[in-house]
């Protein structure tokens, strides 16, 4: 059996508006084991993005336990858990959320400066945007890309200092059927190359298809927890 | 580190271009008229403080002791020529004029004028009294003359006189006795103020120890190379004045000097409230700019930069803005200056003819002044006024709570 890398234990996500309290999640049981490749299922509202938020030690949850990569993250400070995002977890948005000024290359440097690391960053750089298929296109701006190249270019950002995790929150939402299927090889090979584990919402049933394990979450709970014959290839 | 922190934000600056350009355009504004009102306010302090050094104090003055609190003329130096003669080998004296003053009446006829009667080195006394450097008629007091005067011409006018002609004067000497002598007039002289002029009368020294009866030097005005060294050459002219006092301008003429420091604490206020509305504008454009970029905020956080981080991004994005905006401010306040500086802005419209104020006369045409105290002036306003302005918004971006940031923008 897998290390667990996340353990959610009786998760509960309150948000409040105004005098409202919305819960986002209630009581969620769920574990991450090393390796998974995990598509989180269910339909809007259904608490996705706040359960990647929770596990991302983005937000802390309203009561119970979540413990990321042996840290409760409750009980981490917020720079605590800065350095935990920074050099222990990888995250890709929706929307790439690349910085625009900045070209492919220094995107991916960016995070590896942050992490730390020296002069080697430029090479390590061009190494993993080689890997994610885009090393002609290096010294582009990410407004010089079309949509799928800046998913890929946030993947390599997202694995450039190898996390044990990646969290990757509608991945293929912004992006056509083909750019999708190309998006999911690729986090697929790296899983299976780097050994990495990947955990992704959706709402795409084409996506879902390569997905390890589908958990789907209804109304803030986990509805079904299944895991899935072999994706294919 | 700091190189791609400040490459990032430079090129930030690029991202959106309307924004940087009225941000740094209202920083370079705002920069040029503070650069005006300080090129003014250097200017007119200094050019006023000369005016009422030349206008009778000299940059230093020295009398006798006791002299500041009655003001009388009676007495006398102490080892006068002796001082004088000291005052004149020191280094950074350009010129010392002795003084003797006595009250007195002016006759012509049946035309009487109260005068200060004033006894001065010819040789010396143009350099450092300004209101007889312009004669109108006849010449100037020169060495060797005797029973002369110059007088201003509002005063020659009034005694209904002209050169060559001759007047009666009177003075009470200092046994009390009277003593009356006549007296050639020379010269006129137009100081470019009728006040003045209706006062200005002035005779060789000897004359005027002669009139009134008791010798010695009463004053000496000092003129110095360097006006700004008046508090540095101070006491090295009290270490030669003996028992005598040495008063700077500004302790004679304290009407002025206080006009003139409540003139400069005006333009400072006027140049602050300039910088306060910079600010302001900067830190509005700044938090606009950082309301916007919330969400890039958000995920660089998410990415695992820390907050100290961001403030330094966001402080460096305000110093590169600070240097567009100093040469912006630069771009626009030179030619300003250079203009005031050559031109001068004429207040003459504004008062009447006789700009006097506590017996100096002061120029109707204002200028600034230029240096290179500019470029530094202009640097260092720029980038204080975005780096404060910037602090508030640097701090709420660090602040950003990515996973509400994130919510909010999906």
């Amino acid at each position: 059996m897998s290390e667990p890398l996340v353990q959610c234990a009786g998760v509960t996500k309150t948000f409040h508006a105004g005098e409202l309290d919305v819960p986002a999640l209630r009581g969620v049981d769920f574990t991450v084991r090393q390796g998974d490749f995990i598509a989180l299922v269910g339909p809007s509202g259904s608490g996705k993005t706040t359960l990647l938020n929770l596990i991302g030690a983005l937000d802390v949850p309203t009561a119970g336990r979540i413990t990321v990569l042996g840290h409760d993250v409750v009980r981490l400070s917020r720079s605590a858990r800065a350095d935990l995002r920074l050099h222990r977890i990888g995250f890709v948005f929706q929307a790439y959320n690349l910085i625009p000024v900045l070209t492919a290359r220094e995107n991916v440097e960016f995070v590896l400066e942050l992490q730390g690391v020296g002069a080697e960053r430029r090479k390590l750089a061009t190494q993993v945007l080689e890997q994610v298929g885009l090393g002609a296109l290096m010294d582009r701006r990410p407004p010089q890309m079309s949509g799928g190249q800046q998913q890929r270019v946030a993947v390599a950002r997202a694995i450039a200092s190898r996390p044990p995790v990646v969290l990757a929150d509608e991945p293929t939402a912004n992006l056509d059927g083909e750019n999708a299927e190309v998006l999911m090889h690729l986090m697929r090979g790296l899983r299976e190359e780097l050994h990495m584990t990947f955990v992704f919402s959706t709402h795409d049933a084409r996506v879902v298809e390569h997905a390890a394990r589908v958990v789907t979450l209804v109304d803030g709970k986990v509805a079904k927890d299944e895991d899935r014959p072999g994706p294919p290839p | 580190m700091i190189a791609s922190t400040l490459r990032l934000a430079v090129r930030n600056l690029g991202r959106n271009t309307r924004r940087t350009v009225l941000s740094a355009l209202g920083v370079g504004i705002g920069c040029a008229v503070a650069l005006v009102f300080t090129g003014f306010r250097e200017s007119v302090t200094e050019v006023y403080s000369r005016l009422a050094a030349e206008s009778g104090p000299g940059d230093l003055r020295v009398g006798p002791v006791g002299w500041l609190p009655l003001r009388s003329d009676k007495t006398r130096l102490e080892g006068g020529e002796a001082v004088l003669a000291r005052v004149r080998a020191l280094k950074g004296v350009a010129v010392a004029a002795p003084r003797v003053r006595v009250q007195g009446l002016l006759a012509m006829g049946t035309h009487v004028a109260g005068v200060e009667l004033v006894g001065v080195d010819p040789k010396v006394e143009q350099q450092s009294f300004r209101p007889v450097r312009r004669v109108v008629k006849g010449r100037y007091l020169a060495p060797g003359d005797g029973a002369v005067v110059v007088l201003g011409s509002a005063l020659a006018e009034q005694l209904t006189v002209d050169v060559d002609d001759q007047l009666v004067v009177t003075v009470v000497q200092a046994d009390g006795g009277m003593e009356s002598a006549l007296l050639t007039v020379v010269g006129v002289v137009g100081s470019g103020s009728r006040t003045m002029d209706l006062a200005l009368a002035q005779v060789p020294l000897a004359t005027a120890s002669a009139l009134t009866g008791k010798p010695g030097i009463a004053e000496i005005a000092i003129m110095l190379d360097d006006f700004a060294a008046v508090d540095r050459m101070q006491p090295q002219v009290q270490a030669v004045a003996g028992t005598n006092e040495v008063l700077r301008w500004n302790q004679v003429s304290v009407e002025l000097a206080r006009h003139l420091q409540q003139d400069a604490a005006t333009s400072r206020l006027m140049g602050g409230v300039v910088i306060l509305v910079v600010l302001l504008g900067v830190a509005s454009a700044q938090l606009t700019a950082a309301l916007e970029r919330r969400k890039e905020f958000a995920v660089l956080a998410a990415i695992g930069m820390k907050p100290w981080r961001l403030v330094t991004q966001l402080m460096l994005e305000a110093l590169a803005l600070g240097l567009v905006g100093a040469g912006v401010g630069f771009a626009i306040g030179l030619p300003a200056l250079v203009y005031l500086s050559t031109h001068g802005l004429n207040l003459s419209a504004l008062f009447s003819s006789n700009m006097t104020f506590e017996g100096v006369i002061m120029d109707p045409i204002l200028r600034a002044r230029m240096g290179w105290w500019m470029v530094p002036y202009t640097l260092e306003l720029a980038v204080a006024a975005t780096l404060v302005g910037s602090i508030y918004p640097a701090i709420y971006a660090a602040r950003t709570d990515p996973a509400s940031a994130l919510r909010s923008a999906a």
